[in-house]
């Protein structure tokens, strides 16, 4: 490699990232508008909330292998080999451009952890991005959705189930509520549950089990 | 055996180099980029697609094994690496092939990526047989997109499917020995809102 690895590092991790949010922010559309939960869509549609997830992943797959076209790196037309050892810093052409993305984590491409760090950052950016957009969208629409279903909020529903009918910024404080309310008969309730050799058992024993 | 195994990463990497499209689509899906991110993308929307409470637990902590047996798979494909360093094909068989990936420097057997990737796919499986299947065929069409490029041998893709199946069955019963944690867990990212 012709560059410094450091260097084509912080230039995949930018780009990465930008991949890994587009698709998380793309396939979280698709699957909250499956399931109606109205709190995370970036739209008031279900069907409009789908076809706008699939064009983010398209969007995320394409400009990340694309990118190559517009933005130097170490893919410079005519360095391109499969082997990433020899190659120029620069942009891509057309005819390279498949390979350009194939760099050996030890010249700068990111490895199984970085990937999975950089993925973990761009799907929570995903979900905050949706939960954001998504409270502005059932406040500015509340009244025209409630109009015609009549309110069929539950009160009792918590996390995503509570986001079917609530923005996130209203639900929040219900469902964290409700963990801190419910969080110590679960925790008794799962060491009674829990096989014998279970880790928390052998460390708090079987608190619960007298009940 | 490695002569098998030679023999069919030679004929197969010798079709690469004929039709320039198809090995600019094999060089795309070999990557590291494309098929672990439909394998972390699967995961991520399972976690949301649950259709009544339930269910959604059960996809969050099926999940949760999935995403800890695609870690352990890597430790387990370590090992293996530590018990056998198998050289790869194009340092055995430079001369008959035509690398489409940069040379990876780690040993051949098993295949991680293919690992990690059916890993994933049982994950799927175990809650969704229809969208489990077509994960295992993109984990399958990962290893082919590999042995194509002239990477892994034929037996290092049935090793690392073979690894990724178990470890995601012993993940599955290492879950009980760290319960209620995992459950507890999942309760705390249904208090913030996201479970």
């Amino acid at each position: 490699m012709n560059t410094d690895p450091d260097v084509v590092w912080e230039l995949f991790a930018g780009h990465y990232f930008m991949f890994a949010f587009l698709a998380s922010l793309g396939v979280l559309q698709v699957a909250v508008s499956n399931v109606g939960t109205r709190g995370l869509w970036l739209t008031p549609h279900a069907g409009m909330t789908r076809w706008l997830g699939i064009a983010f992943v398209l969007t995320g797959i394409a400009v990340f292998f694309l990118q190559p076209l517009w933005v130097d790196g170490p893919w410079a037309a005519g360095s391109v080999e499969a082997d990433s050892l020899t190659r120029s810093w620069g942009k891509a052409s057309w005819s390279e451009l498949a390979g350009a993305r194939n760099v050996n984590d030890i010249h700068g491409g990111l490895d199984g952890i970085k990937q999975a760090m950089w993925f973990s950052l761009g799907a929570i950016a995903a979900f905050a991005v949706s939960a954001v957009v998504g409270t502005l969208s059932v406040n500015i629409f509340a009244s025209a959705e409630n109009s015609g279903d009549g309110d069929q909020t539950d009160s009792e529903a918590n996390g995503l189930a509570g986001l079917e009918s609530r923005s996130y910024i209203e639900n929040l404080p219900g469902s964290f509520a409700n963990f801190r309310a419910d969080i110590g008969g679960v925790w008794r309730s799962g060491l009674v549950k829990a096989d014998r050799w279970s880790l928390m058992n052998v460390l708090f024993g079987r608190g619960g089990s007298s009940e | 055996m490695n002569s098998i195994d030679a023999n069919i990463v030679i004929w197969l990497n010798a079709l690469s180099g004929n039709v320039k499209l198809f090995d600019d689509l094999i060089r795309v899906v070999a990557s590291d980029y494309l098929m672990p991110m439909v394998f972390s993308l699967a995961m991520f929307g399972l976690w949301f697609s649950g259709k009544n409470p339930a269910e959604r637990v059960r996809y969050q902590l099926t999940m949760l094994v999935g995403i800890s047996a695609l870690s352990i798979s890597n430790v387990v494909v370590w090992l293996f690496n530590i018990i056998w360093d198998r050289p790869r094909p194009f340092v055995e068989h430079g001369d008959q092939l035509n690398l489409l990936f940069y040379p990876p420097t780690d040993p051949s057997f098993p295949a991680n990526p293919v690992a990690v990737g059916f890993a994933t796919a049982t994950a799927a499986w175990t809650i969704n047989r229809k969208f489990g299947w077509w994960m295992f065929a993109a984990a399958a069409v990962y290893g082919c997109s590999r042995l194509y490029a002239g990477v892994f041998y034929p037996s290092d893709i049935i090793g690392g499917a073979i690894v990724g199946v178990a470890v995601y069955g012993f993940t599955s019963y290492l879950r009980r020995f760290l319960e209620p944690l995992i459950t507890g867990f999942v309760r705390l990212i249904r208090g913030l809102s996201a479970a």
